[in-house]
């Protein structure tokens, strides 16, 4: 076991350098940051200044070394557009983030899976029927459009909700949070049931596909056979026969919506890692490109490291196969 | 008697302290596409930067609506000799800390730049100034490195820092902790810094004790809001009281719209058309899709038969919804250097197919179209226009409209043969373009650092230096005015339009006078009751 441990852990570290590679070289491909950011009338002396000062005029090799020795003492270097570490300024942003994520991937599973579990045990009922023609539109009307016409429809129109931005925070472990206040909860709603929408189809249907298939097993059978209670069959068993797949989705798509919430971010105003993300694009914010993107594939490698590890734990036989 | 007496200045006073209360609870929040990068001033140099600081801080030159430029920190100012000019500065100027304004926060705010500017350099306004000498805690000397005729114009955007507060927090790694904390972000502009976080809200309080006067506003939040569409959606639903850069597809509606009041202004942006110069060039084609060996854009009948071909009128009505004005020269109608001598450009397609057969081009051919699209308002859609509109002459164009990430290096490395991008003549007058794209690409004299056509006439060339060195304005006047006469008929820079500039408020909330550099002051916004 532990030398599987070690090799998927070189594995993990392996993938860490070329990824970190590739971010670098593509990000650097792009375009040189200061014909951006550098004022159009600048004369030739000034432009040579700041490229110096910013350390772009070295040979690309140079500057990914010296990337990769400044990271290995955790600086992942400062923002050309805020001035500020770029490690605070991700980690400050981290908490909106994380808050309308789980808000978004708590809530469509909560919602998601008993109707997907209602219309896979009655699919022949209307209701049924509904549901699935709501998942359909879940998944396939953009999400960008779905949040301007929220916005429209409970801000502009009817005034109950906020078009944007994020309501008044509290600090709770050292963090602010914004859903521990009414206000604060009343901004969370629309970015984050948008953001829910298409998890949401998506569980509908994981969860209806899972519930057909159980309920003809032979499992379900004798349980019918041994008299128990229709509810009690659904949520004793046809539950927990189906909840590997959706605890696998449950887990991939609270990390690819904590890293890719950008839409849902943007057209809310919602001071997330998504909104900076975007912004240092269109910036060519270089430092932080790299290190968002170093991080969120730091935050896959890691996902996928506990998930192979948790297999082998489950299953002895991959360690064993791995390890050979 | 008495009693009653009493009550009655009692009910008085309670009445006029409510009224005091409401006036000074009065709050504007406005809804901005931009903020500040940081707190410090001297970090960038970016339009909605300044636009934030000026709130703070103030600037020893100040323009005004129209980009004239006025007193600001500096009282009066004259040229002393060829390299020296004289700044008196305001006396009696307070910071928000209470200590005074004098000269030394003058050369401290000059000297610090070099050491925290960001890539968006702050240093072009200060590039001329060799050294900062104190005369007097009220006057300044600034030795320049030549002739600097247009000191006070680039002053426009030089804010002034205290130089007690800002001691501690004037290093790369310092200062923007220290301005960001508001520890450094002292200034004695008309609010003070409460609080910012980055692509969030600017909290700003009233600065009783500024120089112009108490501001009408006893706060102000500056909310950052990227996204059209959701600016505009606050607005409706009185999350802001004012937004900025209305889209102009919005605009249509809105002015119809009997909640929202709109007030547009001419910008500072030009959208300018460049043809390369080079002898070879590489995106331009024959009909079959093989590159040109000849660069057609050498050929003044090519370059005329371009600019006939464009109908600014309708790149006006149609593209730009209403939202600009036709142009014909590279600065906007009476600012500083603009000639009333150029004359109107008008669509001629049957004499620019004519002109481009007597260029050996009887057929037309094919060239690639270069813009950015998310640069500014319509750049995208003008580009769309301007394809079309030369297909009608014959000259096959693929219109490239790309982000401004990928447009802007590319253009800096000469990899376009005919592009268009806008340009904002930000201090209002004509050195900071003419200089910058007219002059021949030359480091030495610090010229023509965004020529990227190599355009070169040697006439303009002498024009400009010549202007460069005039410090008597009427004389310098006449000088750019020569100079873009001889640009425009040269026609490798082709001007298309100015562009508008809206902003929408809630119906009768205020009052304000739209800039010309699209600032959103809120000291010079009056509630509307």
């Amino acid at each position: 076991m532990s030398g599987y441990v070690i090799q998927r852990l070189l594995q993990a570290i392996l993938v860490m350098i070329v990824m970190s590679v590739i971010v670098f070289v593509g990000v650097y491909a792009i375009g040189n940051p200061m014909e951006v950011l550098i004022p159009m009338d600048a004369p030739q002396d000034v432009r040579e200044f700041i490229i110096a000062r910013f350390g772009l005029d070295r040979p690309l090799w140079e500057q990914y070394l010296l990337f990769v020795a400044n990271v290995a003492q955790g600086d992942f270097g400062r923002s050309f557009v805020y001035a500020t570490p770029v490690l605070d300024l991700i980690l400050s942003r981290l908490p909106a983030t994380l808050e309308l994520a789980l808000a978004a991937v708590v809530g469509a599973t909560l919602i998601g899976v008993p109707l997907g579990v209602w219309a896979g045990y009655r699919p022949d009922a209307l209701s049924s029927k509904a549901i699935m023609g709501l998942s359909i539109l879940g998944f396939s009307v953009p999400t960008f459009w779905v949040g301007l016409i929220l916005i429209l429809t409970f801000a502009v129109s009817l005034g109950w909700l906020p078009a944007g931005g994020r309501g008044p925070t509290v600090e709770l472990f050292g963090v602010e949070w914004s859903f521990l206040t009414v206000e604060g909860l009343s901004h969370l709603v629309l970015p984050a049931f948008n953001l829910a929408l298409f998890k949401l189809a998506m569980l509908i249907r994981l969860a209806r596909a899972g519930t057909r298939e159980v309920m003809l097993t032979d499992t379900i059978k004798f349980a019918r056979a041994a008299g128990l209670a229709e509810g009690t069959i659904v949520r004793h068993h046809v539950l927990k026969l189906i909840a590997v797949p959706i605890v696998t989705v449950f887990g991939l798509e609270l990390g690819s919506t904590l890293a890719f919430a950008v839409v849902t971010e943007t057209i809310f105003s919602w001071p997330g890692l998504g909104k900076l993300i975007i912004d240092s694009i269109t910036s060519l914010d270089r430092p932080v490109m790299v290190a968002y993107l170093i991080l969120v594939a730091l935050l896959f490698v890691t996902i996928n490291l506990v998930i192979d590890l948790t297999y082998a734990a489950l299953d002895p036989r991959i360690s064993r196969r791995g390890a050979a | 008697m008495k009693l009653g007496k009493l009550l009655q200045v009692g009910a008085l006073s309670v009445a006029l302290g409510l009224a005091a209360a409401a006036a000074s609870a009065q709050t504007l929040t406005v809804g901005v596409r931009g903020g500040p990068e940081s707190m410090d001033p001297h970090y960038s140099a970016l339009g909605v930067h300044a636009d934030a600081m000026k709130h703070v801080f103030d600037t020893l030159v100040w323009s005004g609506d129209n980009l004239q430029i006025e007193p600001g920190l500096a009282e009066s100012w004259k040229p002393l000799d060829d390299t020296t000019w004289e700044f008196k500065l305001r006396k009696g100027v307070k910071f928000h800390d209470g200590s005074d304004f004098t000269a030394e926060d003058v050369k401290f705010s000059i000297e610090r730049i070099p050491v925290v500017t960001g890539p968006t350099t702050v240093l072009i306004y200060v590039r001329r100034v060799k050294e900062v000498v104190i005369v007097d805690p009220h006057t300044v000397h600034l030795k320049t490195d030549g002739p600097a005729a247009t000191l006070p114009n680039d002053f426009v955007r030089l804010f002034i820092v205290s130089h007690k507060a800002a001691k501690d927090f004037s290093t790369k790694e310092t200062a923007a902790e220290g301005f960001n904390s508001g520890k450094a972000a002292i200034g004695t502009g008309p609010y003070k810094f409460v609080s910012w976080e980055p692509k969030g809200d600017l909290v700003l309080e009233r600065y009783d004790g500024y120089w112009r006067g108490k501001g009408p506003w006893a706060k102000v939040v500056r909310k950052e809001m990227p996204n059209d569409s959701s600016r505009l959606a606050a607005l409706k639903s009185g999350q802001v009281d004012l937004v900025n850069y209305v889209s102009s597809a919005d605009w249509q509606a809105l002015k119809r719209d009997p909640k929202i009041d709109v007030s547009t202004a001419d910008s500072v942006y030009v959208m300018n058309l460049q043809l390369d110069q080079r002898e070879t060039t590489p995106k331009v084609y024959d009909l079959d899709g093989k590159p040109l060996a000849k660069n057609p854009f050498r050929d003044a009948k090519v370059r005329e038969a371009i600019d006939l071909a464009i109908d600014r009128q309708t790149m006006v009505d149609v593209v730009l919804e209403g939202l600009g004005t036709p142009n014909n020269q590279l600065m906007p109608k009476d600012f500083f250097g603009w000639s009333a001598k150029v004359p109107e450009r008008k669509p001629d397609p049957a004499r620019a197919k004519a002109l481009l057969a007597e260029a050996g081009y009887p057929n037309g051919f094919k060239m690639d179209l270069h813009c950015t699209s998310d640069r500014l308002p319509g750049d995208g859609a003008i580009c769309q226009g301007l394809g079309q509109m030369f297909a009608q002459v014959g000259i096959q164009t693929n219109v490239n409209a790309i982000s401004r990430t990928v447009y802007f290096p590319a253009q800096a490395k000469k990899e376009y043969s005919a592009f268009m991008n806008g340009w904002g003549t930000l201090t209002g007058e004509g050195s900071y373009t003419l200089a910058a794209m007219a002059h021949s690409n030359s480091p030495e004299l610090k010229l023509g650092a965004f020529n990227r056509i190599e355009y070169a006439n040697p006439k303009v060339d002498e024009l400009l230096q010549a202007a460069g060195r005039e410090l008597d304005d009427p004389k310098r006047r006449s000088l750019y005015e020569q100079a873009m006469d001889l640009i425009m008929a040269d026609r490798a820079y082709i001007s298309i339009v100015t562009l508008q500039t809206v902003w929408a408020s809630a119906k009768g909330k205020l009052k304000m006078a739209p800039r010309t550099d699209e600032d959103t002051l809120a000291f010079f916004i009056t509630p509307g009751k």
